[in-house]
């Protein structure tokens, strides 16, 4: 004995019990409210296959509590509802079906525009499984790869005999959902799920995975299992699905009222549970399993009244089964809150039976999702009852709940069907029926039964059309999918340790760990404009490129002209892919007649690796391309100082003809031979110092040392972010939408047209054809917030109509106002130069730069 | 089992450790207009397709194969 709390009540539960059947017994009957309509929902299937029963766990919501144990201490509370579940005035939607019809969202709120906005908080408030708890951290789920000769899903009698047989001929691995399989088959002692599963467990070359649960069989045969602390991955030769069958879903008026039970979740309550699921009880049984359940019913003490059975099973029928029905069937169940009455039908007459329990041995329907996530080809077998066929059945023609997750109606099936939906899969699409977290457990036989007794066309095929399986195939947790991110090792430069020294606030930018900013962002910037200044510049990718073709290679994938490019020289590239699109930028520097130096951004540096590849590969250019990324550390010098910085520490000339701009020298800096390579990302004189790596840190204490008299100190990215928007400088990404060419970023001037070709000259041939639909703008802002970097992200507005987007704004600090870079969208031919941002500023489109226009300052 | 990519420098190794470079395609041709079809208009076949794999999880060359659209076979 135990107890968890719930809804702030203290529940007792006993060894073996479900979070459910401990509810159960404690007299809890409504376990949950409908998404839509917000009707009660009791206990129903007692294996996890629908939604009825979730609830949130320990602030986990969507929990099937029929799937788990009960532990000391636990929380459990009903989501849905308000005020709560027990009394729930939302429950007024389901008098309201005639403005949410099936497709509601396609049809009303549409006008007026301004409606749907109220409507949708509304709507949002009112539907949902529960809450994500905005505070709570995740648990980290570590990832674990396992390559097998054969994977068995589900650990029942079916699953565990393909085991045995499996591992006569290699390894396998059985897993299984635990819980719900296993409570089915009661007062069967000695249980032969248990003999079998020791059994198999002492076979070599088996593996038993328990609760773990199979998200999808996905291309390859691969397998996710999720489980309590892990994700995984496992990869087969060979799957064998033997995840048995669910109990087919009743379809009547009434069939949702709580108090209507599966015969296994019935049975599961009398038997092992010990719990009297009701006093009086109807039973409907169809199936040689339903006649064990009733038996079990019988045993508990529950009278049972009325049962109505198919023809074949009459003589199976134990004493104490009330009133035989013989060949009958459910007309409709009754009741308020709960189930009062049901009405049995037989040859068209009805009767009426006194009950609170409606059991339902209706006939098995295969859980075959996960086999039918199969391509064709694959090596994918179905056992036990999950290899059951799916019969078509005439549906009962009366209304009923035909999705409990999402509140679908035959009565609504019927009005898609009207309205054109006339398939299985667009029934499915247009109603969400099968798409909520039972993925069709329960609704998807009666969908197909629906739409093969509709469709009559040409002969009714004999098998009823299934609608597409797909992963997952359980709800799955924001955990498991992000289950491994914590192993993502962040790339630190050579100098990062210099940088935790110093205080800096490090964070993530583009696979690195990188300091935003060493104390106050604006003193960096005041250092970088007025005197000199160290940033850490190490995460560029750098590529030295060489080899008779290379000259070849760097010519056919910029846009630029490279070819006037003579030794000692450097210039700024764009990359453009295929469409012609801006990819990412960079700087090439000539080192010889056969060797080229690459910089490009810090986290486009994989893709420019694999691009520089491809083509040298495709041309059979002979070119070699070696990454230094890793290798090579570099130290961005800026500042009108940073030449007497460097005079102070070179051996070599750094005038401006020895380090042109644009241009760099190899050369030693307090003796570490470096690459410097005059920039102006920034706008003030600069140069980027290339060197070994491990000798960054002895390099950057030189520099620091050698500057102290000028107050050097290091900048980070937050003061790069508004030094560069000063200079109009885009970061690609940020800036940039993922279709932008050179002249939508006003860049024409990165593009040579008549050279013979570089990737994405033809795309760029037939747009410049076209009209300029979008271009990226310098901005001025005034009238804006307070703190201009809040505008970043809002829309750019004429006569009330979004026609661009803010992609950075900041005060600049030099000029004294708010600037920023946007994009917008041509208004009736012609761009606009004054617009209204979202919050109500007014933007002016300026030219940049915005600082120092003429450049002089940078070329120094 | 997964798919395994034939390396010229590695041998066949799991797709997964690959990255997918599209269809084969020409980058050369007499005239700009068949240029552009060969860029911009790819087959796509249902079939056996040439497509470009790259090795970016180990050696980082790239390979050209010939795989069975339909099939994932590699000839």
């Amino acid at each position: 004995m135990g107890s968890f709390e719930f809804e702030g009540r203290s529940v007792t539960f006993r060894p073996g019990d479900t979070v459910a059947s401990a509810l159960y017994r404690h007299g809890v009957r409504t376990f949950s409210r409908s998404l839509k309509y917000h009707r009660r929902r009791g206990l129903y299937c007692g294996t996890g296959d629908c939604p009825n029963c979730s609830m949130t766990v320990d602030g986990q919501p969507a929990v099937r509590t029929c799937t788990v144990r009960c532990a000391e201490g636990m929380r459990v509370e009903r989501a849905g509802g308000w005020p709560n579940a027990e009394r729930d005035l939302l429950h007024v939607t389901d008098r309201l079906h005639r403005v949410m019809p099936v497709g509601f969202y396609y049809k009303t709120f549409v006008r007026p525009r301004f409606a749907w906005a109220v409507a949708e908080r509304v709507i949002r408030r009112a539907a949902g499984l529960g809450a994500l708890p905005p505070t709570a951290s995740a648990a980290r789920k570590v990832v674990r790869h396992v390559h097998v000769d054969t994977l068995v899903i589900g650990a029942g009698l079916a699953g565990l005999e393909a085991t045995r047989e499996a591992a006569a001929s290699g390894s396998v691995l059985v897993c299984d959902e635990g819980l719900a399989a296993r409570s089915v088959a009661p007062g069967s002692a000695p249980d032969p799920i248990e003999e079998l599963r020791t059994a198999v467990a002492s076979l070599e070359h088996v593996t038993l995975l328990d609760e773990a649960t199979a998200l999808g069989v996905y291309e390859w045969l691969h397998v996710p299992l999720a489980r309590a602390g892990e994700l995984v991955h496992v990869y087969p030769s060979r799957v064998v699905v033997a995840t048995g069958a669910t109990e087919e879903h009743g379809v009547f008026p009434g069939n949702d009222l709580p108090g209507v039970m599966l015969g296994r979740a019935a049975a599961a309550l009398a038997g092992p549970h010990g719990v009297r699921p009701g006093d009086r009880a109807v039973v409907v049984v169809r199936t040689e399993e339903g006649v064990q359940h009733l038996q079990t019913l019988i045993d508990a003490g529950v009278e049972v009244v009325a049962t109505a059975v198919s023809p074949a099973l009459v003589q199976r029928v134990p004493e104490g089964a009330g009133e035989i029905v013989a060949g009958g069937d459910v007309h409709e169940a009754r009741g308020g809150s709960s189930l009062r009455s049901v009405v049995l039908r037989r040859e068209g007459l009805g009767k009426r039976f006194e009950c609170d329990l409606l059991v339902l041995s209706l006939g098995l329907v295969p859980r075959d999702g996960l086999a039918r996530m199969a391509l064709p080809g694959e090596d994918v077998t179905v056992v036990g009852d999950a290899a059951l066929g799916v019969g078509i059945a005439e549906p009962g023609g009366l209304d009923g709940m035909v999705c409990m997750c999402e509140d679908v109606s035959m009565h609504d099936l019927e009005q898609a069907w009207d309205e054109g939906f006339r398939n299985a899969e667009i029934l499915k699409r247009y109603t969400t029926t099968t798409m909520g977290p039972c993925q069709g457990a329960m609704c998807g036989r009666a969908l197909s039964c629906f739409a093969a007794s509709r469709d009559a066309t040409p002969a009714p095929s004999p098998v009823a059309p299934r609608t597409t399986a797909r992963p997952p195939a359980r709800p799955v947790t924001l955990e498991t999918l992000a289950a491994g991110v914590h192993e993502i090792v962040d790339r630190r430069t050579s100098l990062n340790e210099l940088h935790v020294a110093a205080g800096a606030r490090l964070d993530r930018s583009g696979g690195w760990l990188r300091p935003f900013s060493y104390g106050d962002w604006r003193e960096e910037y005041r250092a970088v404009r007025e005197r000199v200044s160290l940033m850490d510049v190490g995460t560029l990718g750098k590529f030295a490129i060489a080899g008779p073709g290379a000259g070849d290679l760097v010519d056919r994938l910029f846009p630029c002209r490279i070819d006037d490019l003579e030794p000692g020289r450097t210039r700024y590239v764009l990359t453009l892919d295929d469409a012609g699109y801006a990819m990412d930028d960079g700087l090439l520097s000539r080192v010889g007649a056969e060797e080229w130096f690459l910089t490009t951004t810090s986290g486009g540096a994989g893709r420019a690796d694999a691009r520089l590849r491809n083509l040298a590969d495709r041309l059979g250019l002979d070119a070699h391309v070696l990454d230094r990324t890793a290798q090579w550390g570099a130290i961005n010098v800026a500042g009108p100082l940073a030449r007497d910085l460097l005079e102070r520490l070179a051996d070599d000339s750094i005038d401006a003809a020895s380090v042109p701009y644009p241009g760099f020298a190899d050369l030693s800096v307090a003796g570490v031979p470096c690459r410097a390579i005059r920039t102006g990302f920034v706008g003030e004189l600069a140069f980027e110092l290339h060197h070994p790596r491990r000798r960054g840190p002895e390099l950057w204490a030189a520099l620091a040392d050698a500057g102290r008299d000028w107050d050097l100190m290091p900048h980070g990215l937050d003061a790069l972010e508004l030094l560069r928007l000063e200079k109009g400088h885009v970061y690609i990404g940020q800036d940039t939408m993922p279709d932008d060419t050179p002249a939508k970023l006003g860049m024409p001037w990165a593009v040579d047209m008549s050279k013979r070709w570089f990737v994405g000259k033809r795309a760029l041939e037939r747009m410049g054809e076209l009209p300029m639909a979008r271009r990226h703008v310098g901005l001025e802002f005034s009238g804006g917030p307070r703190a201009t970097a809040d505008l970043r992200g809002e829309p750019l507005l004429v006569e009330g109509q979004v026609v661009g987007r803010i992609t950075s704004a900041e005060r600049s600090i030099v000029l004294d106002r708010p600037i920023g870079l946007g994009w917008i969208r041509a208004v009736d031919g012609g761009f606009p130069d004054r617009l209204r941002t979202g919050s109500g500023a007014t933007a002016s489109v300026v030219t940049t730069p915005f600082y120092d226009p003429d450049g002089g300052r940078m070329r120094g | 089992m997964a798919l395994s990519i034939p390396c010229d420098l590695c041998g066949h190794r799991p797709f997964t450790e690959f990255a997918f470079g599209g269809e084969w395609r020409e980058l050369d041709a007499s005239d700009t207009e068949e240029e552009f079809a060969r860029e911009y208009l790819p087959d796509n076949p249902e079939g056996p397709q040439r497509e470009r794999w790259f090795h970016a999880m180990g050696c980082r060359t790239w390979t050209t194969v010939t795989r069975d659209t339909r099939t994932n076979e590699i000839g």
